[in-house]
């Protein structure tokens, strides 16, 4: 077995496909126009105001959002319950060996639009989160298969038989701290490197997710790079 | 219970039969350590078995911290057993690994793994969740992998039908998923040989480097064990644990942005809270790197690479093969160049750039993935490189030389020289037969051992181990080792040498005067708080009270809040710290808090230290029994009559002519009849017999300890009780 012969890892088999991409991710589907069941859901779907970015090459991998999230929201340690997910092999390349993934709250919810209950929508009270009603949650785990990303953003509690996905930190009852759109959010807070970042605006987008760099000064001070330009290619987020 | 999972998994290969012990049974042990050393003493009868022995019993440990946001305690695991390495006793002995295993095993649900036994033909641990496997190597062909191919071999397998990079299910019968690769420790085939000086690997970068463990499970045909778990670690205060975290943030750590050259370097001293992932390595980092940290660690202390060459190695396999090649060293020099240019905010450096690119050293990287991949002991061959060297200068070893060998010494410095080293060690070929058994034992395999030990041209200062820190002149470290069981490799009081020196060589003034200094370290250093003179290594001193004082305070603390309760031997103990008030670090505060926050337990920082006390005295308890008197700690010849070359080159606080000063420290040697008279001194303080060096029953009943007087006295090792001196 060669040092990089791993095909499973970040290979394109697993990635999210262009097509893939343009139907589910967001802005981009209203301007090419997509399939009936698409165009209807936007037309209903009003914009998250706000979204997570990630820089993935500014990841050192040491899975402290992961830990944020799932105790801030369960109040235990599991990485299987984390909405966020950082993904690595010691192996590989930079940047290939770190994919650090977040909930993108598509314009175009796939997982609400899946959801035969209710549980999995979109609220209005709080800049229109994607999030699950755990109440109403019956456990089918459409929304799970509806997740056009992979790996899919939305978590499977297995104790409680529910879904759950990112919801801003809206929901975050073992957090001394305020979430939501407004709010503080546990991975954004507690991520050393600063690779996390909050914005109210809808992200520019790429093939590789939602385009952010927050690799500044400090980073180069430091001898990484910090430019687009290098040989380092984006993964998708 | 929180913090712990509340169930350890006891494996006999010999049987490849499973049980589970519960935690709470060993729970007054605190986690790592403290319960390995407990369940070995329960387990292992007879304690002066070989490491090669079936009936020798492997514990890997981690502490209620292990897995959760505790910081810079998140990550490590402690594995203990009779090891190999040691000379002329292989002791039962520690290492400690980073990574992501030991919350792996926790998010599976076990505090730690017992093993035991020996299979009759090579297997591997598959444990998913609760559900746990012993599985015969053949299958997947994993004998005589390197640790690399072993792994991606179980990670694939794993896997089954699912692919990484998605979500997995590791249990078919289960609907838990999860995104991560199995966690696995594995040996590389230097283990599978029986050699002495074998690592256990972990991921590309994480060794268990010290005590040959490597080989240990080399005996017991154990050639991995891989954990992926699903589940929780629950805490018991998470309000309390976000808030300590956010803490240490803001008191104890400088923001990222706030980097500069000088605070990157204080900042990443050893025994200093981190505040940047400005990585410990040896080599001029590629520029198309990243940081790399281990499980919940605020600042990475090791990077990845574009061609993933060295890939998470730091430190000692980083360092082991750096000074051979003129190429290297002209290399790095232009490189921290161009680095310190880049700190200054300075850029344009494009005829550098193209310089160092040219001369841009793959070798060490190469060479740290050698060690990794077949699993052998860089620190062995940072020592054990040189002393071949001069051999072969002296015209003892060559071709047709005394010591007869075909290493291309012509090559030293290139990757072929240790291509071909590593062959004939795994291959037990001409001289890697006896370099196999450890350099010390080669030496004597060699007739050379006595004179390379008095003149210290083999550089192996204690227990036949190579030399980290000089006896002669960081005495907690030498005197710590000797007292113990391998080299200590904790860097607790480096920082006391380490500022003094530098701020002396950059002529920036001390931060502190030199009383000031001292007592921002003792003043924590319970219960020996009203000595300040614990920390004044000067001349006068180096065999004083208050240095046995240090010594045992260093094997307090360090036994149970850091092998026990796993704080990262890298980031504490955290006295001395640039970002904070006053330079007041976390150590004292820090610990209590996180722990408490976790576990819900009260213990104070002292409790800790007194916890330390009653696990030394349980491992010194398991060297007597193992064979250990006073008259074997002694060091070899070379530290008594050989000054130290270090001479100006160390400051610290001493305490002369009834004031505290800044004092040079370095060339001198050790005084024999006076360590000896130390000896006397820290057995009293310890309440062991000044005789033997045997824990008296007194000492350890008033531990709780009784049962472990009973074996000594049984097995003729307990030591004499007379009356304390306090």
């Amino acid at each position: 077995m060669s040092l990089h012969s791993e095909k499973n890892f970040l290979s394109p088999s697993t990635r999210v496909t262009r097509r893939d991409f343009l139907k589910w991710s967001g802005i981009v589907v209203i301007g090419v126009g997509a399939s009936g069941f698409a165009a209807k859901a936007h037309a209903g779907s009003p914009a998250c105001q706000g979204y997570l970015l990630v820089d993935t090459k500014k990841c050192q991998g040491c899975m402290t959002c992961m830990l944020a999230c799932s105790l801030a929201h369960e109040g235990r340690q599991n990485l299987s319950l984390s909405r966020i997910q950082v993904l690595q092999n010691p192996f590989e390349k930079y940047p290939h060996d770190i994919m650090q993934i977040q909930c993108r709250q598509c314009i175009v919810p796939a997982c609400v639009l899946s959801c035969p209950t209710g549980a999995l929508h979109i609220d209005h009270d709080y800049g229109n989160v994607r999030r699950v009603e755990e109440s109403l949650c019956n456990g089918c785990g459409k929304c799970i298969a509806a997740c056009p990303h992979t790996p899919g953003r939305t978590v499977w509690n297995v104790a409680a038989g529910i879904a759950q996905k990112c919801d801003l930190c809206l929901n975050t009852p073992h957090w001394n701290e305020t979430g939501g759109p407004d709010g503080k959010k546990a991975c954004v807070a507690m991520c050393p490197m600063e690779a996390i970042t909050f914005t109210t605006q809808i992200p520019e987008q790429t093939e590789a997710g939602y385009r952010t760099n927050l690799r500044g000064k400090s980073w180069a001070i430091m001898g990484y790079p910090t430019d687009e330009s290098s040989n380092a290619h984006s993964v998708v987020q | 219970m929180y913090g712990y999972t509340g169930k350890m998994l006891r494996v006999n290969l010999t049987d490849r039969t499973t049980a589970v012990i519960d935690t709470e049974a060993y729970r007054q042990w605190g986690g790592g350590h403290g319960i390995g050393s407990a369940i070995f003493f329960d387990l292992v009868k007879d304690k002066t078995i070989s490491g090669i022995d079936p009936a020798n019993v492997m514990t890997i440990m981690t502490s209620p911290l292990t897995g959760t946001l505790a910081f810079g305690a998140g990550a490590r695991i402690e594995l203990q057993a009779i090891g190999l390495q040691a000379y002329p006793l292989p002791w039962f002995t520690r290492s400690s690994v980073g990574g992501r295993f030991g919350a792996m095993l926790k998010f599976a649900g076990w505090d730690g793994v017992v093993i035991e036994g020996a299979a009759d033909k090579p297997v591997w641990v598959d444990i998913r969740d609760d559900k746990v496997w012993i599985r015969d190597c053949a299958e997947l062909s994993l004998w005589g992998t390197d640790t690399m191919q072993c792994q991606q071999a179980i990670w694939t397998y794993v896997a089954g039908a699912s692919c990484y990079g998605d979500w997995i299910t590791p249990l078919p019968s289960s609907s838990s998923r999860t995104t991560q690769r199995p966690a696995v420790l594995a040996i590389g085939p230097a283990g599978e040989r029986l050699v002495r000086i074998s690592s256990i690997i972990h991921d590309s970068g994480n060794a268990s480097g010290q005590g040959g463990f490597g080989a240990v499970w080399g005996s017991k045909n154990l050639k991995a064990i891989s954990v992926i778990g699903t589940g929780d670690i629950a805490v018991a205060d998470p309000k309390a644990l976000f808030e300590a975290r956010q803490w240490a943030i803001e008191n104890f750590t400088f923001p990222l942005d706030a980097i500069d050259a000088m605070k990157s370097m204080w900042a990443t001293l050893p025994s200093n809270l981190r505040s940047f992932p400005v990585p410990l390595i040896f080599w001029k980092k590629p520029p198309q790197s990243r940081p790399q940290a281990c499980f919940g660690c605020q600042a990475g202390c090791r990077c990845r690479y574009d061609d993933a060459i060295g890939n998470d190695s730091s430190c000692k396999e980083s360092g082991f093969y750096q000074f051979y090649n003129l190429r290297h060293v002209a290399a790095n020099a232009v490189g921290n160049v161009i680095a310190s240019l880049d700190a200054a905010g300075k850029k344009g450096t494009p005829v550098l750039d193209e310089l160092y690119d040219r001369m841009l050293p793959t070798t060490q990287r190469q060479a740290a993935d050698m060690v990794q991949r077949y699993g052998i002991n860089a620190g062995e061959l940072e020592k054990g490189i040189p002393y071949l060297r001069d051999l072969n200068k002296m015209g003892v070893m060559g071709p047709g030389k005394e010591i007869n060998t075909d290493l291309p010494f012509h090559k030293l410095g290139q990757i072929e020289f240790v291509e071909r080293l590593v062959e004939i060690i795994i291959n037990r070929e001409g001289i890697g037969e006896d370099i196999a058994e450890g350099f010390t034992r080669a030496a004597g395999r060699w007739g050379r051992l006595e004179e390379d030990l008095k003149t210290g041209l083999l550089n192996c200062s204690y227990w036949g181990l190579p030399m980290h820190y000089d006896p002669r002149v960081s005495l907690e470290w030498g005197y710590g080792t000797i007292l113990s069981d391998r080299d200590i490799n904790e860097h607790c009081f480096n920082p006391l040498y380490m500022i003094p020196m530098i701020t002396s060589f950059m002529g920036t003034g001390q931060p502190l005067p030199a009383e000031a200094f001292a007592r921002l370290y003792t003043d924590r250093m319970v219960p020996f708080q009203d000595d300040p003179r614990m920390v004044d290594f000067s001349d006068d001193n180096m065999y004083s009270e208050s240095v046995a004082r240090l010594v045992a305070w260093h094997r307090r603390y360090t036994r149970f809040w850091k092998h026990s309760a796993l704080f990262c031997d890298l980031q504490y103990p955290d006295f001395f710290n640039w970002a904070a008030q006053g330079y007041h670090g976390i150590t004292g505060e820090g610990e209590p808090k996180f722990f408490n926050a976790v576990t819900g337990a009260e213990m104070s920082f002292a409790e800790g230290i007194e916890l330390g006390r009653k696990i030394w005295n349980l491992d010194n308890a398991i060297w007597s029994l193992q064979g250990r008197h006073r008259d074997m700690v002694k060091f070899p010849d070379y530290i008594h009559d050989t000054p130290s070359p270090w001479w100006g080159t160390f400051y610290c606080p001493a305490y002369t002519n009834g004031a505290w000063e800044y004092v040079p420290i370095g060339k001198r040697s050790l005084d024999r009849e006076k360590f000896e008279q130390f000896k006397t001194i820290y057995y009293q303080l310890e309440g062991w017999d000044t005789t033997t060096g045997w824990p008296m029953r007194s000492t350890l009943e008033s531990l709780g300890l009784g049962y472990v007087a009973d074996e000594l006295e049984r097995n003729g090792k307990l030591g004499k009780d007379v009356e304390r001196v306090s």
